[in-house]
Formats: structure tokens, sequence, C-alpha cells
């Protein structure tokens, strides 16, 4: 009796066909983009969104062409820092036009579809019912189509902003196979860095993907008047934790509210405060990528 | 997956699929020497996986649709959601040799979206709606309609409901 791999195809359907050429209307579309930078940790509320938004405006301030891929489908909040969600997409030739945020970069969030700002994401089926076995594979099919059917055009930089998850990035270079680097954030805390360490395992070991650097979020506060760093969290030792697993160590990034506020008001801090101690960090972060990638 | 005549050693080869009705698809394979058909029928989780996977069973014959997943997929959109001005001649059919798999549960979860009746006249208006906005365009009047309580669409019904529609169709 035959088996499944003596037969050739699949009765028709071509599943193998269908998805190969998925993939290739991904490779098709990054055809035009230089360079594909991940933001990521693994662990959540560690400033991902907020590092990626003003690395994009640091990069675009250099007359870069600059987009943002929100992956981060479940807790979008690109389009609202960028100031892109009010914006309407249009369709083109080839696909959907993103929208544009402040420095005039191009994002594709999950965002800029729903009806309502506020709105969560639910994806329509038969039933709800054991929604976690498909879930994750459409959230799969949705990231795929924002990279491969959104019109990006010719980008110097595209970076995304990865969800909280050390699942996240493998997910991505299944996609993207391509990718230039990945940044990788921590804040100070042990907890942070114990989540943190896993995914440098997980992008060094098992992915063996181009690790740009271990970044130091929220490092510290910097008094606005008196200059004065006081630490925020107890632990430090980041630095350590990137020489324990063999990965440039990208340096501190101080915490200032302002950040927070101009994600807030969709404006970018790191080209509005160019003096102050956090932006001056974010620009010496996007010229580190910039010499790894070229 | 594929499937095999055991009798004839056969590979067998996908001839018709049907639903979904209350999220099972029936998919019918038949053997090409002795003509067994088989039916595998999936239950409502299983149609959504294929679903997820955005692959069609059966087969593709036209390119995808730009976003085809997140236009069919996600529920609550924005009413204005973008539409690609080139897209291919909208999706398959279902029916016949090739059927789309996913294309079917679309068309059918559309058919029966809500209890609204649609008179002849209304439905042939609405065939004259491009394709790729036709669906967005039947969920408004339906929306629309049901707020006012109507329970059947028919052209003045339609005419009624336009304005809040917009430029949306012009019939």
């Amino acid at each position: 009796m035959k088996t499944y791999k003596d037969i050739v195809g699949d009765g028709g359907s071509d599943m193998v066909g269908q998805i190969t050429e998925q993939a290739g209307r991904v490779q098709q579309r990054m055809a035009t983009v230089k360079h594909i930078v991940a933001i990521m940790s693994g662990k959540g509320g560690v400033g991902k969104s907020s590092l990626t938004v003003n690395l994009a405006a640091a990069m675009a301030d250099r007359g870069m062409q600059v987009g943002i891929l929100d992956a981060d489908i479940n807790g979008a909040s690109v389009a609202r820092m960028t100031g892109a969600g009010g914006h309407q997409m249009a369709g083109g030739e080839t696909g959907i036009k993103p929208a544009t945020g402040h420095h005039g970069v191009k994002v594709m969030s999950i965002d800029l579809w729903l009806d309502e700002a506020g709105s969560p994401v639910v994806w329509d089926a038969p039933t709800q019912k054991d929604a976690f076995t498909w879930r994750g594979m459409v959230e799969a099919a949705t990231l795929r189509e924002f990279i491969s059917d959104t019109e990006w055009g010719e980008l110097d930089y595209l970076f995304i902003d990865l969800p909280p998850g050390t699942d996240k990035l493998p997910n991505m270079v299944d996609l993207l196979p391509q990718l230039s680097g990945t940044v990788i954030v921590t804040i100070p805390s042990a907890v942070s860095q114990f989540v943190v360490g896993k995914s440098i395992r997980m992008a060094t070991e098992l992915l063996q993907t181009p690790v740009i650097g271990l970044v130091e979020n929220m490092s510290a506060y910097v008094c606005e008047k008196c200059g004065k760093e006081e630490a925020l969290f107890p632990s430090g030792h980041v630095a350590k934790l990137a020489e324990t697993h063999q990965v440039p160590y990208l340096g501190k990034i101080p915490f200032d509210p302002r950040i927070a506020m101009a994600a807030d008001n969709a404006r970018a801090f790191v080209t509005e405060h160019k003096e102050t101690p956090a932006a001056k960090a974010l620009l010496n972060l996007a010229e580190r990528i910039g010499d790894f990638v070229s | 997956m594929k499937f095999l005549c055991i009798e004839c050693d056969e590979a067998m080869k996908l001839t018709e699929t049907r639903g979904p009705d209350e999220g099972s698809m029936t998919v019918i394979f038949g053997c090409p020497s002795c003509g067994r058909d088989i039916a595998m029928l999936t239950n409502a989780m299983e149609t959504q996986m294929v679903r997820a996977l955005d692959v069609k069973i059966g087969g593709s014959s036209v390119p995808a649709e730009p976003m085809a997943m997140v236009k069919n997929t996600l529920r609550d959109q924005r009413d204005n959601a973008p539409m690609a001005q080139a897209m291919p001649a909208g999706k398959p059919k279902s029916g016949g040799s090739k059927c789309p798999f996913t294309g079917m549960i679309t068309e059918a979860e559309e058919a029966k979206q809500s209890g609204m009746q649609w008179t002849e006249e209304a439905e042939q208006r609405l065939e004259n709606i491009p394709p790729m906005v036709r669906m967005m365009v039947r969920k408004s009047i339906e929306q629309q309609a049901e707020e006012k309580g109507y329970t059947v669409i028919d052209a003045a019904v339609m005419d009624e409901v336009k304005g809040k529609i917009g430029m949306m169709y012009g019939g």
C-alpha cells in the first residue's frame, strides 16, 4: 500500500505551493527594503515600542526612508505613538498603502484596521470556542500579510516592534529569514534580565540570527534640573548579561518622562529633545544599528 | 493531508466541497480508478484552522487579494478599511472542481450574516457593486436596516439607508 511519500501532490489543493507562494510574496515585497531590524525583549513593559518609534524617528531625521511594522497584534501602540492612527490607508496597485506617522515614517498596524481605537482584536470564526487552537495561526497570517501586502516602497529601514514572548522572534525569522539584526531590550530589574536572557539564547543559540546587541532601557532617572542620576532599579548588571551571552552591550537609556509624554502626543522625543541624556543615548543607539547593518 | 483508496492503492482527488453548516465543511474526495467517494467532515475548530492558514482547499486559481486574511477575518473593522484598487477579479466562486475553501466559507457566512431577507431587485442592485466592496456594503445595509426595524431589504430600504452609507454604491 502506498504511503504519504509515494503520493505526489495532495489531491488538488497544492497546499505546499500555496504556502510557497505566500512566502514568495513576502520576499518580493522585502526586495526594496535594505535593512530589517527587529526590536524585541521577551519581557513586556520594557519600552520596546517607545524605543522603536524613537529609533525610526532618529533614522528618518537623518534622511532615511523608514517603516515600522507593529507586530504586536494584541497590544498595538505604534500607530498611536506616531500619529498614524487617524490616517486613512488606501488601496494601491499592488497592495495597501501604509499610514504615515511623524517624520514620514510608514506604519502598518492592526490598529489601523479597527473601527474604534479602543477595540480589542477579535477574529470572526464559526465559533469562538477553543479559539486558542487557531488564534496564533491567524495572527501569524496577519503579520505575513502586513509584510507582503503593504506597499512599503523603497525603505532604508523597516523596524519590527515585536510583542513580549520568547516565541515571537522565531515566528518572525520564519517569515523573514533575511532579518538584518535584532535589538534586545531589557530594564535593569533582575526579573526582566531573567526573561530577556531566554530571548537572547533563543536568538543566538537556536535561531542563530544576527543580534545587534542588548540595550538597557530605563537605566536611571536623570534630574531635569540638576542632571543628577538616580538608579530606578536595585540590580543592574545588564552589561554582564550581554557579556555572558556574548552579545554586544549597546548601552543605557535613562528614563525620561518626556519620552512617554511625547508618545502620548504622537511626537518624537528623540528629535525634539536632542540635548537630553536619553535622546543622546537613543541617537547613539541608532548609530550603532547603522554601523551594524552597513 | 492525502487520501488513499486502499482497494485501488490510488491517491484520491478532491471533487467537491460543501458547507459550511454550523462551521462544519464537507470535503469530498473520489478515487479516479474505481470512482468511490469519501467525505472528510470538519468540525468548526478544524474549519477555522484551515481558514487561519489562509490556504484554499482545492487550490487557488487567482492571485490572493491583498490583506485577504485581515479583511475576511477581523471583526469590528473600520467601515472605510482600505481596498486595493487593482485587485484580481474578485474571489473565486465556490463549486466546480477547484473549490476555494476559504472563499467558500466567507461567501456562505456572508449569505447568512443576518436573518435579513433580500428582494430580487435589491440583490440585483447589490450585484452592480464591485465585488471587492460588496460584502462591506451588504453588511452596512443590513445593519442600518436592522436598526430601523426592517426584516426585508428592498430597493426602497436601500435608498433610505444610502445616505448613511455614503457613496459606496450609487444604485
